[in-house]
């Protein structure tokens, strides 16, 4: 059987994302603005007969309360009732083209995503001034229609109100001539104190669907005439499709077609069951692969690339003086192993491809790359493919990659009807792009204090964003990349390369290396990124600086923040909160730090320990200074459900490679955090007017240090590597 | 053929009687808010019920259910009204919302045995994963649920 082949890297080069091919293929996609003709107002918001509000929105809602908090910004300004919001879908738009991703690559990147903890803070004010507008134009309108001056007119509650004879009209009634209307520039935007649904505890747009099973998740998409199909990839990594024996597949009542692809085979049926049937008895023919890649392979890598001189990431005073002149110097190594995504929705997309035209639903983080995908493999123009972002069942990274795209695009190519193909859990958990392994070197010098004065850090693993061929300052030829950086006194440097230490812990003389280990297990974007690794060998590395010099970790911390009032702030608040050094009989306390995001933020984690090694964590104290706060409830879930995503990592499975295989496949192997393992975790925001902070990620990367801190004053041990195992503290 | 009652109606499906529940209900009967996660029984995102007892619809075949009550998300209320749903809504419990058909199904039948559970048997009876973090609310909906169920019972 002919393997259908795909020329992936030949349109990656012309289309991708390399130096804004993206944006320049998708020129013709602004013409394709949804229906409306010249309107004032854009196609992403729409106003019905009825006064209800359509609205699109550049985020996809992944969990994180995106699409609420974005129509509350718009309703607002707007002056309208969340309830006048009948419809809120992730649109593919080219206005939605991310402006920070845009920031942080001199505006290389250009396109529609959502990742990075940056929907609230790139778009609250570009909602807030689409509600605005929209509110003067509806203003104008109506004192038009009434021959007043606009002064006398008011937005009230989806209305337009007249204050001197008490007429009204509805927004309903006036959205056909407010479109006609020339937008003001510059419409005034309400004050804080004039807020009514902006810094309140607004219930979620999509709760109700999500209680009764009519949220439609990228599985749940349903076409007449639609197919139903699976993926088989080869399972060693860079193993490659020569042929398959498809007699048994195809003798599995049900199945239709088996397509071969690069690396992996697609199973088409008339319903899932059948493809995953059939796709079970596959037989893949592969060559090459590396088969004696293996996490020894990767360890042993690692440590022969510690010798060599690293990438710089941060450096400042003279940390080789220090260095020598220090009475004490820790000499400290972590390790992180990789972690899958294991988001609750495999992946899945659907597509159907004609001659005339090409439509994709999927739950993507990026309809921009899902476009270059559909683009890619149909060769059609971008006008003519229609992109649907549906609800996401978890994305956390995973689904910002467009790989699970192809398989359905090609069926339906081949098969000319519409295909949903959903992946088995075991290939979801097998072919993910993992959180990457990194190893990282810690030097603290301590002066006759044992306060740290200086610090090297070597950091070991694989540059990720080589695979996305990210443009620079992100990525560079010397293999320095933000992405796996970010956490170790790198912060929100781009796209200037030179770090703002500024708010970084206090020690004078830093030196951050990043030597590139690229490994042959596919790498990608694990919520919270390198802060995920970094984090961890960071917080744990002063802690131990701590213990050696007699210092409480929270006073340490404190020493090392004093000019960063907001970092004290938040260390104080929680060390109150926690009752800090007076945890109950038998637990015990461990704390981390990060300003990961512009967040502030501080974890304080109660444990026990028993004699067999297994922790109970007891109680998790958050306080988060993120700044401006739209929805104090989906903030403070987002802070929490991120610990709770961070805390299976630190207690639960890790993913392992064998032969060149993932060894894990399922939720047997690869075990997640349960309800009965889920402590108490109170969130407190110290709320102020800075800039909003991101908070999707903010969670995760802290909890880890914060318990393995725990264990130590528990047990003496110390973790350096995660997940702690039971067996490695007794 | 098999006969399977959904949620009050009656589907004749041509399917093998091993085909697994699951798969009849979203795929052959079009019901979708009853989710694939696993496919082994470990995640519970297909959890529906079978007379009162919450089963994972993975694991279980339509022959072995033939003839038996099937209740799935889209039957527990016509209105979105059970005390579960309604308990959801009121602790704001969802994030993805993936997971949460199957969380509302295992909650519902843990209640029906046992409307005020206590940590412990909440712990044992709520097995279901979810990646959001949403467990300390499915906790506090739980405890609400069961308050609404047993006024709902005096």
């Amino acid at each position: 059987m002919k393997i259908v082949q795909l020329n992936r890297r030949e349109f990656l080069k012309s289309s991708a994302l390399a130096g804004g091919g993206l944006a320049l293929g998708l020129s013709g996609f602004a013409k394709l603005a949804e229906a409306g003709g010249e309107s004032a107002l854009p196609p992403y918001l729409r106003i019905a007969s009825d006064g209800g509000i359509h609205l699109g929105v550049p985020s996809a809602e992944m969990g994180q309360g995106t699409h609420t908090t974005l129509a509350m910004l718009l309703a607002e300004e707007l002056e309208v009732e969340m309830s006048q919001i009948h419809h809120i879908e992730t649109l593919h738009h080219p206005d939605f083209k991310h402006p920070t991703f845009r920031e942080w690559t001199n505006s290389a990147a250009n396109f529609q995503i959502t990742g990075g903890s940056v929907s609230i803070r790139a778009w609250h004010l570009p909602f807030r001034k689409l509600g605005a507008t929209a509110r003067e134009l509806l203003r104008t309108a109506a004192t038009r229609q009434w021959n007043v001056p606009v002064a006398e007119c008011r937005a009230v509650n989806g209305r337009i109100e007249h204050s001197g004879t008490g007429r009204s009209l509805g927004y309903g009634e006036l959205a056909g001539s407010a479109s006609r209307l020339t937008p003001p520039e510059n419409p005034p935007l309400k004050s804080p104190e004039q807020f009514r649904l902006l810094g309140r505890a607004i219930p979620r747009w999509d709760t109700p669907v999500k209680v009764n099973g009519t949220a439609v998740f990228g599985t749940d998409v349903d076409l007449p005439g639609m197919l139903y199909g699976t993926v088989k990839h080869c399972v060693v990594c860079g193993e490659k499709l020569t042929g398959v024996d498809d007699t048994r597949a195809k003798a599995v009542p049900g199945v239709i077609a088996i397509i071969p692809l690069e690396d992996q085979a697609v199973v088409v049926a008339d319903s899932t069951w059948a493809a995953m049937q059939g796709a079970q008895v596959l037989t893949l023919h592969t060559t090459g692969g590396y088969s004696d890649l293996s996490d020894e392979s990767i360890a042993r890598q690692f440590r022969s690339d510690l010798a060599k001189a690293g990438v710089p990431v941060a450096h400042r005073g003279d940390p080789a003086t220090a260095m020598g002149k220090a009475a004490q110097v820790l000499e400290l190594e972590y390790e992180a192993p990789m972690q899958a995504h294991a988001a609750m929705e495999p992946l899945c997309a659907t597509a159907s491809v004609t001659p005339e035209g090409c439509e994709v639903w999927a739950p993507t983080q990026s309809s921009d790359f899902a476009m270059m995908m559909a683009m890619g493999v149909t060769e059609l123009p971008p006008e003519k493919i229609k992109v649907h972002t549906t609800y996401l069942g978890g994305g956390f990274g995973r689904k910002v990659e467009y790989d699970f795209i192809t398989a359905p695009l090609v069926a339906s190519m081949v098969l000319g009807k519409p295909v949903k193909i959903t992946w088995t859990r075991e290939e979801d958990t097998r072919h993910d792009f993992y959180r990457p392994p990194f190893l990282i070197h810690m030097q603290f010098g301590l002066d006759v204090h044992d306060m740290p004065q200086g610090l090297r850090a070597k950091l070991v693993g694989p540059a990720v964003s080589r695979r996305w061929q990210m443009p620079p300052p992100w990525l560079e030829e010397n293999g320095y990349d933000w992405v796996v950086t970010i956490g170790m006194f790198d912060g929100y440097n781009l796209p200037n390369r030179t770090p703002d230490l500024s708010k970084a812990y206090a020690i004078p003389n830093l030196q951050v290396d990043f030597v590139p280990s690229d490994i042959q297990v596919p790498t990608g974007a694990w919520r919270s990124i390198g802060t995920s690794h970094n984090t961890f060998a960071l917080e744990s590395g002063l802690d131990e600086v701590a213990h050696a010099g007699g210092h409480d970790p929270f006073e340490l911390r404190r020493k090392l923040l004093t000019h960063n009032p907001r970092a004290l702030a938040v260390l104080d608040r929680a060390a109150e909160l926690a009752s800090w050094g007076k945890p109950p009989e038998g637990r015990f306390q461990g704390m981390g730090y990060t300003d990961y995001l512009e967040t502030y933020q501080v974890q304080v984690a109660e444990i026990s320990v028993s004699k067999r090694g297994k922790i109970t964590v007891h109680k998790i104290t958050c306080v988060a200074d993120c700044g401006q706060v739209f929805n104090p409830r989906i903030a403070k879930r987002q802070l929490e459900g991120g610990i709770l995503y961070g805390l299976t990592a630190t207690l639960k499975g890790e993913i392992n490679v064998q032969n060149g295989q993932i060894v894990q496949s399922n939720f047997d192997d690869y075990p997640m955090l349960k309800l009965k393992d889920t402590p108490e975790i109170n969130v407190h925001l110290l709320e102020n007017h800075e800039a909003p902070g991101g908070l999707g990620e903010a969670g995760t990367p802290l909890i880890g240090p914060a318990v393995a801190n725990a264990v130590f004053a528990a047990t003496g041990k110390r973790v350096r590597r995660l997940p702690i195992r039971p067996k490695d503290l007794v | 053929m098999t006969e399977l009652s959904i949620n009050g109606q009656q589907h004749r499906l041509e399917l093998e009687p091993e085909t697994p529940l699951l798969w009849a209900i979203r795929d052959t009967v079009g019901l979708t808010g009853t989710k694939f996660g696993c496919g082994i029984q470990q995640c519970g995102t297909c959890t529906v019920l079978i007379g009162k007892r919450s089963v994972r619809s993975c694991g279980i075949t339509v022959g072995e259910v033939a003839g038996k009550e099937i209740t799935t998300i889209e039957g527990l209320s016509g209105d979105s009204r059970h005390p579960v749903q309604l308990a959801w809504v009121e602790e704001q419990v969802p994030q993805c919302g993936y997971c949460q058909s199957g969380q509302i199904m295992a909650a519902v039948s843990l209640l029906e045995r046992n409307p005020n559970p206590t940590d412990k048997e909440i712990d044992r009876g709520m097995l279901n994963l979810c990646r959001c973090g949403t467990y300390p609310r499915i906790k506090k909906a739980i405890r609400r649920a069961g308050q609404m169920m047993e006024k709902q019972n005096a």
